[in-house]
């Protein structure tokens, strides 16, 4: 089932456009990635997903329009951004972080609470940081924070932009596999947009190719790798 | 001892005005990154309505309510009309557009209650000295150490503390404190966790003019009259205790503003022929000066990258 | 884009024309005012002219470094208490005063200035603000009294004419009046031009050099000026000590044009910064020409509309508008003008000028590499 669809979507910023008319789908369950260099676009997709600029075209969640929507309502739809750079709140402790991706949420401390210790059991070194403030953290640590806030307001689809930005490979793994787990185990819908293509494309149902705000190529993982040129030209083997 | 103590208090009393304008001062730098210049004459403003209420017959519990309603408003609707759509072009924008409303703010008093103190008995007012939220009246002090401490400056104290009290339960156990401390320290990713940011901008406008006025009632009634200048100098010592304490800390506002409050009456009181009323005021310039001298950041407030 | 009817090479002749028509009006309607104008007319020139150097002092520290200052009014004080002390108690020569008013202003405002240099913005207004507060409670300090006089002030402190002294005509043409104490008017003008000239001149000489050209960098983006090897904290506190010092000498004239000075004087405190600064903003800030369009406009209005406590005098249709007090209401005209200015012309009158004078003339610039300074930066697109 269709979770996420855009179409005919332009975003820019004052007089300059970025995207022209994007097109593309998230599925239930799925994890969709999109590459691109750059300057292609990346961020200003998930910004006009997640509603902090303005933009033209249409946006649909489970089939609703969402394109006027204001980014906190949006939020209440159940998308939930991990932004680039991380974007924790640096003053706040690991745990008023994790209360803060919880704001919108109505149904209850008790429920938000093991909601947090779950998460705490998934990032355990966040547990271990809780009373921390979250500026003092690692960029790894950091990343973790974001995407258990994010993960907090309980979405159904999750935006993740350039997750491995400024981290270590060893380090990027880890965060993929969490991922791919929650993906799998608990049917967590993403859709992720990377420059760096070998870590992502294993965990990806389907990739889309980005440049100068236009798909240019889309697919599954494997058939981007078998086509030489789109391999050779964006994936770089 | 008596005279310290006494001089303590007094000190005490007056820091805790300079506590409440500090908090308001706090409270929107911390949101927004800017300095109200207008924080002084908003509460000024809400001092004459409450100046007024009671001339129309209303006990000071009422009015003050009333000027503390005036200020929620007065701040936010500032916040939402003048200052958001401005903040988009730069800060010295902002500035010049606070600064145009301490300018307009205190012409307006002045327009409408005239240049002069009130009440007075002259202009025909029904009150005889403006009204104060604790007893004031020359039998109300108790003794402490043979010392005669007035009523006023301990409830005054007190008030602080209670207020201060109140905005740490705020900040820290409610979803607006919560809400207020995310976007003071990240705005963008407050928006993506579903923050409504201009909601919580315009209640921390309205909430820091709120105070501004309890502080302004509480001035007017410890000075027995309120008038265009009595928030002149409140606002350069409010800024000195902003400085000291952390301009991003409420504690330190509050115990920034004590501390001056009792540095400057201990001066003027021990070092009268040295520093005596008229240079007061240098007090919060030497402070300002060594605490950007020495910690730029304050007593608490979180140091942020320094400039090159 | 539609272009401007008009295109105008700059440095060509037709824009010399314009500057020269421009310079030969400016002149004439100077000349004229001190020879032929009223008193009251002279005086309001004079209160213009005043202003005028104080604003296009605080310019070259806020328009073009960006850096704030609400004090400004302790240097003006610092000019007229130079002066005053000077000629009333040491009987010094006025003229003479002048040179040690700047010294003393350039190194209080250079001293100032250091410790908020390093730290943000609001620092620097804070320590400006509270020294524009704190100037006047000096000088009234009993413990300086024998100095300053307290809060009496000093007397005498401009110049004393004779009957002796000449008249300088030429070619039967009288600039000074008479110079015998009763209408020395003239010689006050003549004395606030050369100031605003010199002021004018040494503005002009900093944005345009190599200097100025580091002030503008440093104002629109401190971290790359730094690394491109502009001394920060050297330049910030030589051009706070160098705007300071250029506001004393209007300080100095107001001492010698009233004949006493007071700590109570407007300019004297923080009332006259602000005033400074509206006059700058409203005027245009990061303009030569700001402060001089801004300080004729306030001396104007504030003319006018300083009879208006008296509701008859208040033109019918603003009556309801401003009859219903009896306060001047200039002050609050100019608060609300400035609010409004930041919304519709953040660059003042000159701002608002230029924006509309592009789109009527086109003027084509020098080739590469023969230029001076760029104009103020525009807002950054966010990336």
């Amino acid at each position: 089932m269709t979770l996420l669809r855009t179409s005919g979507l332009r975003a820019g910023y004052g007089p300059v456009t970025v995207l022209h008319d994007l097109e593309l789908e998230v599925n239930e369950g799925e994890i969709v990635v999109i590459l691109g260099a750059n300057g292609a676009g990346k961020t200003t997709t998930m910004r006009a997903i997640s509603g902090t600029i303005p933009r033209q075209g249409t946006v649909e969640l489970k089939g609703a329009d969402i394109t006027k929507l204001s980014p906190d309502n949006i939020v209440r739809q159940g998308v939930a951004q991990v932004p680039q750079g991380r974007g924790t709140f640096p003053e706040l402790s690991v745990e008023d972080n994790l209360r803060a991706g919880a704001i919108t949420r109505r149904d209850g401390t008790s429920k938000i609470n093991a909601d947090m210790e779950r998460w705490y059991q998934q990032f355990p070194r966040l547990a271990e940081r809780r009373g921390q403030r979250a500026g003092s953290l690692s960029g790894g640590e950091q990343q973790m924070l974001a995407i258990a806030r994010a993960l907090m307001s309980r979405p159904s689809l999750l935006l993740c932009d350039e997750p491995s930005l400024g981290l270590a490979p060893l380090i990027t793994q880890e965060l993929f596999a969490v991922i791919e787990r929650l993906n799998k185990e608990e049917g967590l819908s993403v859709l992720l947009v990377e420059q760096n293509a070998n870590l992502a494309m294993h965990m990806a149902s389907r990739v889309y190719l980005l440049e100068t705000g236009r798909i240019v190529a889309q697919g599954s993982a494997a058939e981007l790798s078998a086509d030489d040129s789109i391999r050779k030209a964006y994936l770089g083997f | 001892m008596e005279l310290f103590l006494q001089r303590l208090f007094d000190g005490l009393s007056q820091g805790s005005v300079y506590s409440l304008i500090a908090l308001g001062l706090v409270i929107i730098y911390r949101g927004t990154g800017h300095l109200n210049f207008a924080q002084g004459e908003m509460a000024l403003f809400c001092t004459y309505v409450v100046y007024q209420c009671g001339e129309w017959g209303l006990p000071i519990g009422i009015s003050l309510i009333i000027g503390m309603g005036v200020g929620f408003a007065l701040g936010a609707v500032t916040e939402v009309t003048l200052i958001r759509p401005v903040a988009k072009k730069s800060q010295f924008a902002v500035f010049i557009v606070t600064l145009g409303l301490f300018q307009f703010l205190n012409w307006l008093d002045g327009a409408i209650w005239k240049d002069q103190p009130l009440p007075n008995s002259g202009v025909g007012s029904n009150q005889t000295s403006f009204p104060s939220l604790f007893p004031n009246k020359p039998t109300d002090f108790v003794n402490v150490f043979g010392a005669a401490i007035k009523l006023q400056s301990i409830g005054v104290f007190l008030l602080v503390l209670v207020l201060f009290g109140l905005l740490y339960l705020l900040f820290n156990y409610t979803k607006l404190g919560l809400a207020m401390n995310a976007v003071a320290s990240n705005a963008e990713s407050a928006k993506l966790v579903g923050i409504r940011t201009n909601m919580v901008l315009m209640v921390s406008w309205g909430l820091a003019a709120a105070i501004g006025a309890l502080g302004g009632v509480v001035f007017a009634g410890i000075n027995s009259n309120v008038n265009l200048g009595l928030m002149f100098t409140v606002f350069i010592y409010a800024s000195a205790a902003a400085t000291l304490g952390g301009f991003d800390s409420p504690g330190g506002a509050v115990l920034g503003g004590l501390i001056i409050g009792v540095i400057e009456n201990m001066a003027a009181g021990y070092a009268d022929e040295w520093v005596g009323q008229e240079l007061k005021v240098g007090v919060a310039l030497v402070v300002i000066l060594v605490v950007l001298l020495v910690k730029p950041s304050g007593l608490f407030g979180t140091a942020k990258v320094e400039r090159v | 884009m539609k272009t401007a009817p008009f295109t105008i090479k700059s440095g060509g002749g037709a824009s010399w024309a314009i500057r020269l028509v421009v310079a030969a009006a400016l002149a004439g309607l100077a000349l004229w005012i001190p020879t032929s104008a009223s008193n009251g007319l002279i005086d309001s020139c004079i209160t213009a002219l005043t202003l005028m150097a104080c604003a296009m002092a605080l310019n070259l520290l806020l328009g073009y470094t960006g850096q704030i200052s609400i004090g400004h009014s302790a240097f003006f004080g610092i000019g007229a208490y130079t002066t005053g002390v000077l000629v009333a108690k040491y009987g010094w020569s006025p003229f003479q005063t002048f040179a040690v008013a700047f010294v003393i202003a350039f190194v209080v405002g250079a001293l100032v200035s250091l410790p908020a240099l390093r730290i943000k913005g609001v620092y620097l207004a804070l320590v400006t603000l509270a020294l524009g507060l704190v100037f006047p409670q000096i000088i009234k300090w009993p413990k300086l009294e024998w100095l300053t006089g307290g809060a009496r002030g000093l007397d005498k402190t401009g110049f004393r004419f004779t009957k002796d002294n000449p008249t300088y005509e030429i070619f039967g043409w009288n600039p000074w009046g008479t110079l015998r104490g009763e209408n020395v008017k003239p010689f006050h003008y003549w004395i606030a031009m050369v100031i605003v000239i010199i002021v004018y001149l040494a503005c002009r000489g900093v944005v345009k050099s190599r200097a100025g050209r580091s002030l503008v960098a440093i104002r629109d983006n401190e971290t790359a000026a730094a690394v491109m090897g502009v001394n920060l904290a050297g330049t910030k506190a030589l051009v706070f000590g160098l705007s300071a010092a250029l506001c004393s000498l209007p300080g100095c004239l107001s001492a010698i044009r009233t004949g006493n000075v007071t700590p109570d004087s407007t300019n004297l405190t923080v009332a006259g910064s602000i005033t400074f600064l509206i006059v700058m903003v409203v005027g245009g800030a990061g303009s030569l020409w700001g402060p001089i369009v801004g300080s004729v406009l306030y001396v104007f209005v504030t003319e006018i509309t300083g009879d208006w406590s008296n509701t008859d005098s208040i033109p019918g249709i603003l009556r309801p508008l401003f009859g219903w007090s009896n306060t001047p209401p200039g002050t609050g005209i100019f608060a609300v003008l400035l609010i409004v200015l930041m919304f519709v012309a953040p660059f003042g009158i000159v701002g608002m000028y230029r924006r509309l004078q592009a789109r009527v003339v086109t003027v084509v610039p020098k080739p590469a590499g023969t230029g001076t300074i760029a104009a103020p930066a525009a807002a950054p697109v966010e990336a």
